[in-house]
């Protein structure tokens, strides 16, 4: 028998639902987690899926993608690619790996949860092809890592990393446990789908691909671009949510893709400004993570809030000078508290470095420069004390990322808010701002320091912190290098440098 | 004698920190104990210089002790050089 082709069937089965006769709608589907209050149900008939596809269609296509993978990753296994990799580029992985693979596992549950709980039967079954795609991503990560793990103990954070206390995955999985696991389907469609994976890890799969497969990392390379095209299909879903919640709730459309916009943008900073800006080698960097931040983010969000009748956010100058910036910072702080990461992070500031720095950054050199001045110095006196931490760095109560880590060192300013008797420090207004919209979702939260002072981490030194954390010997952080790039800055300058 | 938590933050560098202050420090201890985490490690240092020490807006002499102020755990207090 002939099967039916899908323009046969698929406008029956994607409103494929039921009339409830035992239970009450709003016990099936609770207003909490479908997220459709001040939405008429009526209205979710209107969400169109941004793409049609079958069971059939999906596991052909896939397969196929699976099938490329396999042959890239054999045949670099037998190439030895990763014995030959700069040290530098390697760390990117081992970060990426770490901070990125329970993400995707995270994104199961949250799509599983669209697939049951979303105000539209269409949305509720594209969403269960979501869920098949972040399950191959995580599992992809696991088994690209299981391959390097006989190189290098770090792959096992692909899987530890999340289950540890590691001060940047709690920052990560702050953010996901906010927005992936605990938001409702609307609001964690347009914070996840629209503004994470959309606006940033959609964009930032390709650039980080295309900075791999340059400096010859081919299998990460490949792996991001297997990826990322699931991403750019599924990432999509937001749309159809934001054209309905634009028509009956244009104010909480705002407020949902402000502040998951600002939170992103936070982590971005932390990880694909450190990799495209310090860690890819400087021959091999195709832009600076502020050009691929005005091209590829900052256009096509303008764009998005344009086309659906959004403003800009209030903090958007602010955003725009943070671009000079702030993963400048987290990058500088990464380094000074390297026993913290369980990766090798590379300073990136050798006078070649810096002259590239300098081009892209015009205030580089008096913000950073001055700083990682006083660190050379004291690595080429031996002084290695001073270039190591003594204490933990104050932590934002929103975004759990150092203080003066946004912007630079000239607008660290002191930003608190007091709720419940309880003062709460930000990294900035604009997280400030997040936390006074909705104080009581922040609030009790204990950040690192929290925690230290209160006295949940023994001993209450930094060693205490260090297992808390979950860092071994074997992975701590140190200069990939072992800081042979400083050595150059007790020679004078040659003129081209 | 009683440990205090305070977020020190040295003015010109990039980050505060956390630092244990003791109540019978005075506030040139204070400052001392936050530039250490600043000064010759981020910052360079300057010959003869000096520290001022500024609580919610207001300079602190440097003779007045912890435990004549009101800080509470994380109290945030910032050092500069003195002009």
């Amino acid at each position: 028998m002939r099967l039916l082709s899908r323009d046969d069937w698929y406008e029956i089965s994607h409103d494929l639902d039921w009339t409830l006769s035992y239970v009450e709608e709003s016990d099936a589907f609770p207003a909490e987690w479908t997220g459709s209050s001040g939405v008429p149900k009526a209205a979710w008939q209107a969400w169109e899926e941004p793409f049609r596809v079958s069971y059939r269609d999906y596991v052909g296509v896939q397969r196929e993608k699976e099938a490329g993978v396999a042959g890239v990753r054999d045949a670099l296994k037998r190439a030895h690619i990763y014995e030959h990799l700069d040290p530098a580029v390697a760390a990117i992985s081992h970060f990426h790996m770490g901070a990125l693979c329970m993400v995707e596992q995270m994104a199961v549950t949250m799509l599983g949860r669209f697939a049951r709980f979303a105000p539209s039967p269409r949305w509720r079954n594209i969403s269960v092809f979501g869920m098949l795609d972040e399950l191959r991503h995580a599992q992809l990560q696991l088994s690209f890592s299981h391959d390097l793990l006989k190189h290098d103990p770090r792959f096992d954070w692909c899987q530890k990393a999340f289950h540890t206390n590691e001060w940047g995955i709690l920052a990560i999985r702050n953010f996901c446990d906010d927005w992936l696991l605990n938001a409702n389907c609307v609001d964690a469609a347009l914070a996840v789908h629209l503004t994470l994976e959309h606006g940033f890890t959609n964009m930032q799969f390709v650039a980080l691909a295309a900075d791999a497969m340059e400096a010859g990392d081919i299998g990460f390379s490949n792996l991001l671009s297997s990826i990322q095209t699931d991403e750019a299909r599924h990432a999509q879903q937001g749309f159809p949510t934001l054209e309905i919640l634009m028509k009956h709730d244009p104010q909480r459309a705002q407020r949902v893709i402000d502040v998951s916009f600002w939170r992103a943008f936070r982590l971005f900073q932390a990880m694909t400004g450190t990799a495209m800006d310090y860690y890819t080698p400087v021959d091999k960097r195709k832009m600076s993570f502020k050009e691929f931040m005005l091209e590829w983010v900052v256009d096509q969000h303008e764009r998005t809030l344009r086309d659906y009748g959004l403003e800009r956010p209030w903090y958007w100058e602010t955003f725009l000078k943070c671009l000079d910036h702030g993963h400048h910072a987290l990058h500088l702080g990464m380094w000074f508290w390297r026993p913290t990461l369980f990766w090798k992070p590379n300073a990136g500031v050798s006078r070649a470095e810096r002259q590239w720095l300098n081009s892209k950054y015009p205030d580089w050199e008096e913000s950073w420069g001055v700083l990682w001045d006083e660190i050379i110095r004291n690595i080429n006196n031996g002084d290695m004390a001073k270039t190591l931490p003594d204490t933990l760095p104050a932590l934002c109560n929103l975004t759990q990322l150092p203080i003066g880590t946004h912007w630079d060192r000239h607008h660290l300013e002191r930003c608190e808010s007091t709720y419940d008797g309880r003062t709460y420090y930000f990294d900035s207004d604009v997280s400030k701002w997040c936390f006074d919209l909705e104080p009581a979702r922040y609030a009790g939260h204990l950040n690192v320091v929290d925690r230290f002072v209160s006295g949940l981490i023994q001993p209450p030194n930094l060693g205490g912190a260090l297992a808390w954390m979950g860092i071994t010997p074997e992975v701590m952080g140190d200069d990939v290098y072992n800081y042979r790039w400083a050595a150059e800055f007790n020679r004078p300058a040659t003129r081209d440098t | 004698m009683v440990m205090v938590p305070i977020y020190g933050r040295f003015i010109g560098d990039f980050a505060a920190h956390l630092v244990a202050v003791d109540t019978e420090d005075t506030i040139a201890d204070v400052a001392a104990k936050i530039a250490a985490h600043s000064v010759c490690r981020r910052l360079p240092a300057e010959s003869a210089g000096s520290y001022e020490v500024l609580i919610d807006g207001r300079l602190i002499p440097p003779e007045v002790r912890v435990t004549q102020l009101s800080l509470r755990p994380l109290h945030w207090i910032d050092v500069r050089w003195k002009r």
